[in-house]
């Protein structure tokens, strides 16, 4: 039998308005990769910071290797040998990655010996098999390689337990595998891997046993092998759960385009150039999914729709009608709705109230306002129409949405975008991080208004998603459009090869 | 290793915040002036009492009281404008300076031919008018090229000071009395431009009182129910939200700094047209009312109703330190007090972030 | 131009951007921990006010008595900083306001006028004063004396300060530190970087050496207590800060610059030159302004590379 290399019993831990862990027990042995699965919300990133000093728990006890501790900060954390691998990195951009790797590591000698550093630095990739120049600097490299650039830093440091946060969440398929590789290469040493994850596919061909959690609770812990998708999903969510496709009434039906883009530039915030002639058309009714690893040009292309951004180039036409470059009014005017990404800064304006956020883009028309001034209670009816229709879960329409749950703040932003009978509807990451309840219902909404006649650009980097709604798939890589397809005939692995930027003659 | 109470996020601004952190501020910085006082060897109270004495209690003190509030209610309106758009405008002291100039210029040229209600319309269009070109240059500088606005309005502040001691010290300008040889001065308007002064309850209220008054009713109504409060507050709130919207952010920034130099630029026609009757270089310069308008705009949390209140609280306390000031009462201590003020307000904002927490009762799970 | 009068000119800039170098620099520590202090008029006429009353009252032979005033400038300096420290980084308080209020508080007619005048400073003459030296009796050596020979001691330690400072912030772990604090606090809180105590001690440090420079302007330049002696260097400083790119040694460089600004109106009226005062008076002001514009476009902003978390208060349990 292996050793217990950590266990936590008993914690809790309470923030205002919510208990992220009510009771959470886990135990990991040594020399395992352990994966965390549970919904977004389960507690999982809690437990994890809590184990990483980040958190200190209210209640409970951690042991690693057999005795207590209490860590009061990250760096006790670190230097009992627990490091941690962020979803979102932490990484300082404008330092080099060697500079990364040593930063806080109470041996680094007084005066920085960069020469040394580095040669070290690139001795321990090689190690590991992970390939990274040491003297890039961070904001350099892609997004996989920051991620080794932060497995590197906990290795570095002599870690024993490692924790990984939703690690392949923006790896494509490929590196992905890589990372793979380079956890059993670390387990092979005795090293313990913690991989916190919601997607079950990966977790089934990654880890040795699994931990479920839901709502703040452990469910379970259960041998890989010995447990299937089904049953982790039960697990999950707390019912027996069917992967029900939303179903089309009509699917992709006219021919009659909504949306069609040709040859669009546009640059990124930074003044690099994102999109390179992009051509695409929706059709009426039709769902076309853009796929893709982040980062790839999807969120200008969303933007340069919705006329918050520029473009440096193209075209762009809502029923063959021009829409003003970069005007955003423009845009909502011509029949665009957009769910962005960000949906709690960009979409919404959190701080204020419900009301006003579904008022946001018809506050200027003759409805809401006369002679500069807003007619409030008009703003508030609209508001518990909305509220009702769409079954937002909200105290009252003057509650901040900040303070609604994911599903109820993506609910409000799509009551508000249908409310102003879009002809287009740009959505981006429409369902992430929500519940499976909630994604539900936005993949719900989403066909529904598909089948009205709305023409939906949807873009995801969740393959499932894409491949079960959309009608047409086109693929991003570097800010061009390497395929256009129909959904029926793409599977995931050619897919997978594209958005790893292969041609799609080689991806066949 | 832990300290008793722990500081907890707030889920809802309860409403009584608004005006407990006011109070509370105030009392933090009698307390922290207590300090100091006591440590440099006077009697906090003694000098409290006074000064509530002047500033507020005795025979005709609510007059003066009321003149010093005057202008620091048009600039705490000018920095609470601006604040609430999140641009820092510190240069309401320069755009005073600017607003006096103006309404100067128009009562001098005007005063002695064209109707006295015209005039007086005319001087206070001035003032806004001077006072909002000087602030659009900061505004279009923050929204053109993302200049950092705080450095901007400040450099603009003596700049202002600089144009008016041109102006009458060491120039035979339009403003300057040619009179004036020995020391040099403002030349003096008209006394038919002078603004009217109302008597209410025994105490005189200038018309720039009642001005700064409406112009607080304007921006209530502007903020809380005009589709340009509406896009403000967007913009506060999130400016990613407002690009997604289509709110024009640039032209919003340039037209709210403008907005916010013309209420500056009103309390300086103000001092012209209410007070000094002349551009009075030094008189403007000396009493610091743009820098006191920061702190005005601070305790009033950015609300244009509290500005006039709090306008009032400091216009005594600045009142009472001028008929005090003297060897027990030295210059100094009323900037000191009013910072003080400040920085307490500041700190209080925590108290809308978070909620104070006995750590007791989870203590012990920690300890275990 | 005569070359002598540019020597003039190159001579008294360093004179004059002494303090602005000292202020400016303790800007560059406390923004490259991430902090944004606007506090440091304030702090300099508070350094510049309790150096006078120190070199008034503090007894010994004069050497030992200007030490002391320096020192006492710097520790006043930093318990003003260490106020603001606590507002932003304790109470997370916003960090423009919070450093306005330290301003207006020890500020031109705030506490440095009380203390002024509660002890009487401004109406003796500073007679222990920061001099000019002769260094190694070459003062007089044509050009170069001027420029390199005949300053403050320091002014000598400011040279000295920029080196090691530049050496400190891109040689040493700590520096190293201290820049992960100011661009990502998250990143350096989770590699066990304590983030509070480096904002503290660099905002303290950057306090200490807001006060050196205002005691510079009562010890040296003008030498007496004037209520709101500074004139605005304060500001200038921190717009310095980003002029010089958060480094150092483009900071002393920019110092000059408006040294050169402030002492040109001297330098002229002295020569009997035509040119209003008035506008010379104006010139660091519209000089300030002019360099901002010119740094601030998008282009150069991210290049040159702010703290990415500059005025950011950082809250670890955000949820």
């Amino acid at each position: 039998m292996a050793e217990s290399a950590v266990r936590m019993t008993g914690v809790v831990k309470r923030f205002p308005g919510v208990v992220a862990n009510d009771g959470v027990n886990f135990e990991v042995m040594k020399g395992e990769v352990h994966a965390l699965l549970g919904e977004n919300g389960a507690g999982k990133s809690t437990l994890s910071n809590i184990l990483t000093g980040l958190y200190r728990p209210d209640e409970g006890t951690i042991e690693l290797d057999g005795s207590t501790v209490s860590f009061g900060s990250p760096r006790s954390a670190l230097d009992a040998g627990i490091g941690m691998v962020h979803q979102h990195f932490r990484l300082v951009e404008p330092f080099t990655v060697a500079e990364n790797v040593i930063l806080g590591n109470p041996e680094t000698p007084f005066v920085i010996d960069t020469g040394s550093t580095v040669e070290r630095v690139a001795e321990l990739a090689k190690r590991y098999d992970m390939a990274v120049d040491p003297n890039a600097k961070i904001w350099q490299l892609s997004v996989g390689e920051q991620q080794r650039v932060e497995i590197l830093k906990v290795l570095y440091r002599g870690a024993r337990v490692l924790i990984l946060d939703e690690p392949t969440a923006v790896l494509t398929p490929i590196e992905a595998e890589a990372l793979f590789k380079t956890l059993r290469a670390m387990t092979a040493e005795g090293r313990t891997v913690i991989f916190i994850s919601h997607k079950l596919d990966e977790v089934m061909s990654v880890s040795d046993r699994i931990t479920v959690l839901r709502s703040g609770r452990t469910v379970g812990t259960v041998a890989t092998k010995d447990t299937s998708t089904r049953e982790l999903a039960g697990m999950m969510v707390g019912r027996s759960v069917e992967f029900s496709r939303a179903v089309r009434r009509n699917p992709g039906v006219s021919s009659d385009v909504v949306l069609s883009l040709t040859d669009v530039n546009c640059n990124d915030d930074r003044g690099r150039q994102a999109l390179h002639g992009v051509n695409v058309t929706v059709g009426r009714g039709e769902i076309v999914g853009v796929a893709g690893v982040a980062g790839n040009g999807q969120r200008e292309l969303a933007e340069v729709i919705a006329g918050m951004r520029s473009s440096t180039g193209g075209r762009i036409a809502i029923e063959d009608k021009p829409v003003l470059n970069g005007r955003a009014r423009a845009a909502i005017a011509g029949g665009v709705a957009h769910v962005p990404e960000d949906r709690l800064h960009t979409g919404l304006a959190a701080g204020h109230s419900v009301e006003d956020n579904m008022a946001l883009k018809n506050y200027r028309t003759p409805l809401l306002s006369r002679f500069g001034l807003l007619k409030r209670n008009i703003i508030t009816t609209q508001a518990d129409d909305l509220v009702m229709k769409y079954d937002v879960k909200t105290p009252d329409t003057g509650t901040p949405v900040r303070l609604l749950s994911g599903g109820n703040v993506q609910k409000v932003l799509l009551a508000r975008e249908f409310s102003t009978n879009p002809k287009v509807l740009v959505a981006a990451s429409p369902t992430r991080g929500l519940d499976v309840g909630a994604i539900e219902t936005v993949r719900e909404r989403l066909v529904e208004a598909a089948d009205n006649g709305v023409g939906i650009l949807l873009i995801s980097e969740d393959l499932e998603e894409i491949m079960s709604l959309a009608d047409r798939i086109v693929v991003m890589y570097e800010g061009r459009l390497v395929a256009d397809m129909p959904a029926t005939g793409a599977t995931r692995e050619q897919l997978g090869l594209l958005m790893g930027g292969a041609t799609l003659e080689a991806s066949r | 290793m832990k300290s008793p109470v722990r500081l907890e996020r707030r889920l809802e601004q309860p409403r009584w915040l608004n005006w407990a952190i006011p109070v509370i501020s105030l009392l933090g910085a009698l307390v922290v002036g207590a300090v100091v006082l006591l440590a440099t060897g006077k009697n906090p109270l003694d000098v409290y009492w006074r000064i509530l004495d002047r500033g507020f209690l005795s025979q005709r003190a609510i007059t003066g009281t009321l003149r010093t509030a005057t202008p620091l209610a048009f600039t705490g309106m000018c920095a609470a404008a601006a604040f609430r758009l999140g641009v820092i405008n510190i240069g309401g002291e320069g755009q005073l300076y600017v607003g006096a100039v103006g309404a100067a210029l128009v009562g001098l040229w005007i005063g002695g031919s064209a109707p006295v209600g015209i005039t007086i319309i005319v001087m206070v269009l001035a003032g806004m008018l001077f006072g909002a070109m000087y602030a659009s240059i900061v505004g279009i500088l923050r929204s053109q090229f993302n200049t950092n606005e705080i450095i901007t309005s400040l450099m603009m502040n003596y700049i202002a000071g600089i144009i008016l001691n041109y102006l009458i010290f060491n120039s035979r300008s339009y403003w300057r009395d040619p009179r004036s040889i020995g020391f040099p001065s403002g030349k003096p308007l008209e006394k038919r431009t002078h603004w009217p002064t109302y008597e209410i309850f025994g105490t005189s209220v200038s018309f720039g009182f009642l001005l700064a008054v409406a112009a607080a009713i304007v921006l209530w109504v502007i903020y809380k129910r005009s589709r340009l409060g509406f896009e403000i507050g967007i913009i506060a709130d999130s400016p990613r939200a407002a690009r997604y919207v289509g709110i024009r952010t640039k032209w919003t920034i340039v037209a709210v700094t403008a907005m916010s130099g013309a209420l500056a630029g009103i309390g300086g026609a103000s001092q012209v047209g209410d007070f000094a009757h002349y551009l009075d270089a030094k008189g403007l310069q000396l009493n610091n009312f743009g820098y006191t308008g920061i702190v005005v705009a601070a305790l009033a949390r950015l609300n244009p109703l509290g500005a006039i209140v709090v306008a009032v609280l400091l216009g005594g306390l600045t009142n009472a330190g001028y008929s005090l000031q003297g060897p027990d009462f030295p210059s100094g201590l009323v900037g000191t007090l009013q910072g003080l003020i400040l920085f307490t307000a500041v700190a209080g904002e925590i108290l809308t972030k978070y909620r104070l927490r006995s750590n007791r009762n989870t203590a012990k799970a920690v300890a275990a | 131009m005569n070359s002598n009068l540019f020597i003039v000119i190159a001579a008294s800039a360093i004179f004059y951007g002494t303090p602005l170098f000292f202020a400016a620099l303790g800007g560059v520590f406390t923004e490259r921990s991430g902090v944004l202090n606007l506090g440091v008029e304030g702090m300099m006429l508070i350094g510049g006010v309790t150096a006078a009353w120190s070199s008034l009252h503090v007894g010994g032979s004069a050497w030992f008595t200007v030490l002391v005033a320096l020192c006492v400038a710097m520790l006043a300096g930093s318990i003003l900083a260490s106020l603001h420290a606590f507002l932003c980084v304790t109470l997370k308080a916003n960090q423009t306001v919070a450093g306005l209020s330290i301003t207006i508080f020890a500020g031109a007619v705030g506490l440095s006028s009380y203390f002024a005048n509660i002890w009487k400073v401004a109406e003796d003459p500073v007679t222990r004063q920061v001099r000019k030296l002769d260094v190694l009796g070459l003062a007089d050596t044509p050009i170069l004396g001027p420029l390199f020979f005949n300053h403050t001691i320091l002014t000598y330690l400011s040279w000295a300060m920029c080196a090691v400072a530049s050496w400190y912030l891109f040689r040493t772990k700590i520096g190293l530190q201290l820049r992960a604090v100011g661009e990502s606090p998250q990143t350096a809180d989770a590699m066990g970087i304590n983030v509070v105590k480096y904002r503290y001690i660099h905002t303290m440090l950057g306090g200490a050496l807001a006060g050196l420079g205002g005691a510079f302007y009562s010890l040296a330049i003008v030498p007496t207590w004037v209520d709101g002696m500074t004139k605005g260097a304060g500001w200038i400083a921190i717009a310095l800060v980003i002029f010089g790119f958060w480094r150092p040694g483009l900071t002393l460089l920019g110092a000059y610059l408006f040294g050169a600004l402030q002492s040109l109106g001297t330098v002229l009226k002295s020569r009997s030159f035509d040119i209003p005062g008035d506008v010379l008076d104006a010139l660091p002001f519209v000089m300030t302004i002019v360099v901002l514009v010119l740094v601030s476009t998008r282009f150069a902003h991210k290049r040159i590379g702010a703290p990415a978390a500059l005025g950011v208060p950082y809250e670890r349990e955000e949820r």
